[in-house]
């Protein structure tokens, strides 16, 4: 082989080289779950956003993770993705379907409702039958009462959310086997859920903010804070705030 | 012609010794200008800043540090700079240098010098490190260097400008911190706010993985581990805001594990407690009592919990194997 075919050949194989590392960087290790935006359909100020936790994530290879799903505001499916868009200034509705069992918090004080507009959250239960009329709560006590399943919180803004859990052993011992659990709902089997819903305010200005869940549900993990609640797309995500 | 090598080298000693006077005239001029700029000029503006008796502390330890190097800087450049000038072979000189023999003065007297410079650092450094009461770094749990004047009387009461020290315990979680205050009723929030003027004790601790609690400009950096309490003193000596970060990575939101904490005027932080105590005492009555450390594996697990198998917050309550094991 010629002197220029040799070098020819090794810069081709360089970059090369250079290319696949790239292509791995970007294809698996950056890569992020779907964005579920919902910026378009703000009216008047306000926009609703919908989610659901659920104590399996059968659509995925983690079947046995706890997860978030977010409503496709487009499809109206529930999307495995933790990651969605508001507009900036706009009042948020949340509702979360809780679909998961009690779990104690680590810290107490992530039972305290704190940065939505009024200060609480409302929430009402489905026992499998029947749903009770939705009532304001701002505290919940998680170690003396089966009372919280997940939160939903956003440090940078101030804003945590318990996600109430369903509330007698029996309940939570009847928990769906599926994640999304809408697929439960579907066949008439609906399985016992908290309905929690709330606002908040999103910032003026643009920009990204985590969020998070401060329940211990990595469950098999040290201290409960991994698998799961260390890998985007199930308990933790991000809002991205847009002007 | 050995007439002539005596004459050239003679020549290149006069040389020589004219050059080393010129360096030795430039380096302490330039010296003393370097460290006049480097202790008054740049000095005031060397991090951690001045909001704090313990950043102030470091401050003026960088700055001595910075103007002692300074000579040295000094030296170094203007050697290769005088070198690059003036010291460059001749086009068509292929000669050697002179041989460089042993001088055994210049020897002792680096080697003097030197360990002096060394030892002194050390003896600075190591005062430096205890007289401002530990110089805002965690001591552990039972801090040898204290503020003067200041003892922990009671932990559940605390007013200004008394010797009883303000104490604020920080816990660390995967990811946010959270600041207690068990002088004002043992409320937790997520704002950390400090007097001005007045000593304050960090009990910083952590409800799991290690982290890192950093007041960068207060100059306040203690480890927060598991059941560990690691005390850090400071006073904060002028009002406004200052950055909170974890200094140990915690895991994937270790980034985001920061705050804005407030210094403010003891008036306006006596507010500040009330308002927070009222605001939070619904939550206060479900914290576990005050302690130096916690141990979410034991928790008073209600009746629900327990037919439910959850009588910890450990995170480890599923069956081993189910999921998988990290």
């Amino acid at each position: 082989m010629s002197l220029p075919a040799r070098v020819v050949t090794l810069v081709v194989a360089f970059l090369a080289v250079i290319a696949g590392g790239i292509f791995v960087a970007f294809e698996f290790i950056g890569a992020q779950p779907s964005v579920e935006n919902y910026t378009p359909l703000a009216k008047a100020g306000q926009v609703n956003v919908t989610m659901m936790t659920t104590p399996e994530t059968t659509v995925t290879n983690k079947p046995d993770w706890v997860s978030y799903f977010i409503k496709n505001p487009n499809t109206g499916a529930f999307d495995h993705t933790t990651y969605f868009a508001v507009p900036a200034n706009t009042r948020v509705n949340v509702t979360i379907l809780g679909y998961d069992g009690c779990t104690p918090l680590r810290n107490p004080i992530w039972g305290r409702v704190a940065g939505t507009l009024g200060g609480v959250e409302n929430v009402s239960f489905f026992n499998g039958k029947t749903t009770s009329p939705a009532a304001p709560l701002t505290t919940f006590d998680s170690w003396a009462n089966c009372s919280v399943q997940h939160t939903f919180a956003i440090p940078g803004l101030g804003i945590n959310v318990p996600v109430a859990s369903p509330t007698t052993v029996a309940e939570n011992n009847a928990l769906c086997g599926t994640g999304p659990c809408a697929a439960n709902d579907a066949d008439g089997a609906l399985a016992p859920h908290s309905v929690v819903t709330f606002s908040f305010m999103t910032p003026k200005t643009p920009g990204t903010y985590r969020w998070q869940c401060f329940v211990p549900c990595g469950g098999g993990y040290v201290d409960g804070n991994g698998g799961p609640m260390a890998t985007p797309g199930y308990m933790m995500g991000q809002m991205e705030v847009q002007s | 012609m050995a007439a002539d090598a005596t004459t050239t080298q003679n020549a290149g000693h006069r040389q020589g010794n004219r050059d080393g006077l010129w360096l030795l005239i430039l380096w302490m001029v330039l010296s003393v200008i370097g460290c006049l700029l480097v202790a008054l000029v740049l000095g005031p503006h060397l991090p951690p800043g001045a909001q704090s008796s313990s950043a102030a502390s470091q401050q003026t330890d960088i700055t001595v540090l910075a103007t002692i190097a300074t000579p040295v800087v000094v030296g170094v450049l203007l050697y290769f700079g005088w070198a690059l000038a003036f010291w460059r072979q001749q086009p068509g000189d292929e000669t050697d240098a002179a041989p460089i023999h042993g001088n055994t003065r210049v020897q002792v007297t680096w080697i003097i010098g030197t360990a002096a410079i060394v030892l002194s650092l050390a003896v600075y450094g190591t005062i430096e490190l205890i007289s401002p009461a530990g110089a805002g770094a965690g001591e552990g749990p039972q801090p040898i260097w204290k503020p003067a004047g200041t003892v922990t009387t009671s932990v559940t009461s605390w007013a200004p400008n008394t010797k009883n020290i303000l104490q604020v315990q920080v816990i660390g979680q995967q990811w946010a911190w959270t600041f207690r205050y068990p002088q004002f009723g043992g409320f937790e929030t997520t704002q950390l706010v400090l007097p001005v003027g007045q000593p304050v004790q960090f009990n910083v601790t952590s409800l799991d993985v290690t982290h890192g609690f950093w007041a960068y400009t207060l100059g306040v950096k203690a480890d927060a581990n598991p059941g560990v309490n690691n005390v850090a003193y400071t006073t904060p000596e002028h009002a406004g805001q200052f950055q909170v970060r974890c200094a140990e990575l915690c895991g994937i939101w270790h980034g985001s594990m920061y705050d804005t904490g407030d210094v403010l005027s003891v008036a306006s932080f006596l507010t500040w407690t009330q308002t927070a105590k009222t605001q939070l005492a619904d939550v206060t009555k479900l914290l576990p009592p005050y302690a130096l450390t916690y141990d979410p594996t034991t928790i008073p697990a209600g009746k629900i919990n327990v037919a439910l198998g959850l009588t910890s917050a450990g995170g480890g309550y599923y069956n081993p194997a189910d999921p998988e094991q990290p």
